[in-house]
């Protein structure tokens, strides 16, 4: 017992690896069996995927995919609505460098933010060659993704010379560019109008997700403070609508929706089904955040609410200023969740006919000419779909950062 | 100083049931002047901070009578809310709003309710920190605070509304023994200022030496109202003498 190593030192990784691996015999045969299963795995896959896989399918229908069935002369608007959205996104990341959360190191490029324009940079490059796109298109998605990280580092270089006046406007960037993108989608005010039957895949799926989580959060708070609330009659009603909606399932919602709506308003004041589904999921979506709002006010304590009203701050005031920070706080993760289900729930649309993602795909599966291609197609949607929530879970990770008051700069203890 | 002082509390035969038909306060009375303090002290379950919070309407009651300066409280919220910004209140718990900064604590309510120019807030807020003694951890967090720094800034946090009455609801219960000094000493300064003062604690030290009077409650009524002097050395009442000899 001459040198035993203090507890404190850490084997490298390579070893605590080879000791939870192979700490037996066992253990070691059992480790073996399955990096065996998983290397065939995976080798079957790499072996599909490059010498199988008929990629055609997607690079032929990659407009469909993206748009639908948005007229091909009006689709400059969209291209500018992605231009305009790849600058807000570089302007307000770099902002967020700019002005790191009270406490946190200010850091132009931190490592992750690297990682994240190389990442950016390399599908810029790759993707649309992949897709074998014309060079002209090609050539656009390089300007974009550039324009994209110019905007990031001006904004993280000169954000801080915004004056203070003009800062306090800049979260107003977001709504107002969504009520732009609208316009440009949809048209009116001078622009040819594009109805939403013609609208389609990715377009649609971000398009309706984008607005269900929008409205369906505000919605979902109010809901959660009436269920608290004291006057019967705004907490029944609350109580009545969460449980109702949450007792019915979405697609029978989505029917109903469909079928009703159109009975119950005025001719004509009945929106078009597009809009229709939107607003099912907007207030479907709202009940489940309604109860993981309530989760996060009931974690806020009594004596919160008693020492803001103890100071003079009215009801309203309150609950702004004192309960409702904190109790989102506690709720984001429940309610991200919520939003990850919900965009994932938007490919129920097209069973109500409706052509977004999974709809699309299914008329291209079902095209004469790449039947059978259900593998690639199903592939490539699952990926979109896991980026689209891969991202969402990671800004919300990031907001729960610059949100801990407790330790502002340490990502978690 | 010819005249008596104002008064500032009056409250007549309050009465409170809860919502189970406990039977918590039976007929309290209680005035209190102007730069008086009164501190309230009783076995737990006597009901002394359901009163002291009847006084700025954090509890109901459902008879009798509560003048407030010069504000009887009713159901009017509006009249309420004018009545808490005229009366701070500390917590045993402290109840800092732990996603604000100690400066924020400070301002939120001044800038929101009175509307009062954050900039010149801010200063009289840091004036006060320094007063409690805490003015360099103004942009710490209240998490990052020991309890009785927290207190301190709770202490804080009210004179920044420029109140007119002070209440105390057991403000030393939930410290650590060797804090509970720092949070004595502040209030001792206070009274020292002129501050109309409601305390219920069990600090008898800080009674002998601060309080104007002292209330003994039991079970939901006032069993004796007496100078400090008095009251611990030769108390009236036999409940007094009880609880003297329970808590010395």
């Amino acid at each position: 017992m001459a040198t035993t190593p203090p507890l404190v030192v850490r084997a490298s990784p390579l070893r605590r690896l080879q000791k939870e691996l192979f700490g037996s015999r066992l253990d070691g045969l059992i480790s073996i069996a399955l990096l065996a299963a998983l290397l065939a795995a995976g080798l079957g896959f790499f072996r599909w995927a490059l010498f199988q896989a008929q990629w055609a399918v997607l690079s032929a229908n990659s407009t469909l995919f993206a748009v639908g069935r948005y007229p091909v002369e009006q689709q400059w608007r969209l291209w500018l609505l992605t231009t305009l959205l790849a600058l807000a996104t570089g302007f307000s990341w770099g902002l967020l460098r700019a002005f790191p959360g009270s406490g946190a190191v200010r850091a132009l490029w931190p490592r992750n933010d690297r990682w994240a324009a190389a990442i950016l940079a390399v599908l810029a490059l790759w993707r649309p060659m992949a897709l074998q796109l014309t060079l002209a298109i090609q050539v656009r998605w390089w300007g974009i993704a550039g324009l994209l990280l110019l905007a990031r580092w001006a904004a993280g270089r000169y954000g801080p010379a915004i004056p203070q006046a003009c800062r306090r406007l800049i979260p107003l960037l977001w709504p107002l560019l969504y009520l732009v993108g609208m316009v440009l989608i949809s048209g009116g005010l001078g622009l040819v109008q594009v109805p939403p039957s013609e609208w389609g895949g990715l377009l649609l799926t971000v398009l309706m997700a984008t607005f269900a989580i929008l409205l369906c959060f505000p919605l979902g708070v109010l809901l959660a403070l009436g269920r608290r609330s004291e006057l019967p009659l705004l907490r029944w009603g609350s109580v009545i609508y969460i449980e109702f909606i949450r007792g019915a399932p979405l697609i029978t919602l989505l029917f109903l929706g469909q079928n009703i709506l159109g009975f119950l308003l005025p001719g004509g004041l009945a929106p078009d089904r597009v809009w229709r589904a939107a607003w099912v999921l907007t207030f479907f979506a709202a009940a489940y955040v309604a109860e993981a709002v309530r989760s996060g006010l009931v974690a806020v304590p009594a004596g919160q609410l008693e020492a803001a009203r103890s100071l003079g701050l009215p009801v309203p005031l309150a609950l702004v200023h004192v309960v409702l920070p904190q109790a989102l706080r506690v709720a984001l993760p429940a309610t991200v969740g919520q939003f990850i289900t919900l965009l994932q729930d938007t490919t129920l649309l097209s069973l109500i006919g409706l052509l977004d993602l999974l709809g699309t795909a299914r008329t291209v599966m079902a095209n004469p000419m790449f039947l059978g291609k259900n593998a690639e197609v199903y592939l490539v949607l699952a990926i979109l779909f896991w980026s689209c929530c891969a991202a969402l879970g990671l800004g919300s990770r990031a907001l729960e950062t610059r949100l801990n008051p407790h330790s502002p700069s340490a990502p978690q203890a | 100083m010819t005249s008596s002082p104002a008064l500032m509390i009056e409250a007549r035969g309050v009465e409170k049931w809860y919502p189970n038909g406990f039977h918590a306060l039976r007929g309290v009375d209680l005035c209190v002047h102007q730069g008086e303090v009164v501190v309230i002290m009783g076995p737990s379950g006597s009901g002394k901070s359901t009163f002291l919070r009847t006084f700025n309407a954090m509890e109901d009651f459902q008879k009798g009578s509560i003048v407030v300066d010069g504000i009887e409280i009713s159901d009017d919220l509006r009249r309420i809310d004018a009545i808490r910004r005229e009366v701070g209140m500390v917590f045993q718990q402290f109840n800092l709003f732990p996603h604000l900064t100690v400066l924020d604590n400070l301002t939120l309510a001044p800038v929101k309710v009175r509307k009062r120019p954050k900039a010149e807030v801010e200063r009289q807020a840091l004036e006060l920190l320094e007063r409690v003694g805490i003015a360099e951890q103004a942009h710490k967090f209240p998490g990052q605070l020991s309890g009785g720094q927290q207190q301190r800034v709770a202490i804080a946090r009210s004179l920044c509304m420029e109140p007119r009455i002070m209440l105390f609801d057991e403000p030393t219960s939930a410290l650590d023994p060797e804090m509970v000094q720092e949070v004595l000493a502040v209030m001792q300064e206070l009274a020292r200022d002129g501050m109309t003062m409601v305390v219920v604690s069990h600090e008898v030290r800080f009674a002998r030496k601060v309080a104007s009077r002292v209330v003994l409650m039991a079970d939901g009524e006032v069993v004796e109202v007496a100078p400090p002097q008095q009251f611990f050395t030769n108390p009236r009442h036999e409940r007094s003498k009880q609880f003297l000899s329970q808590i010395s």
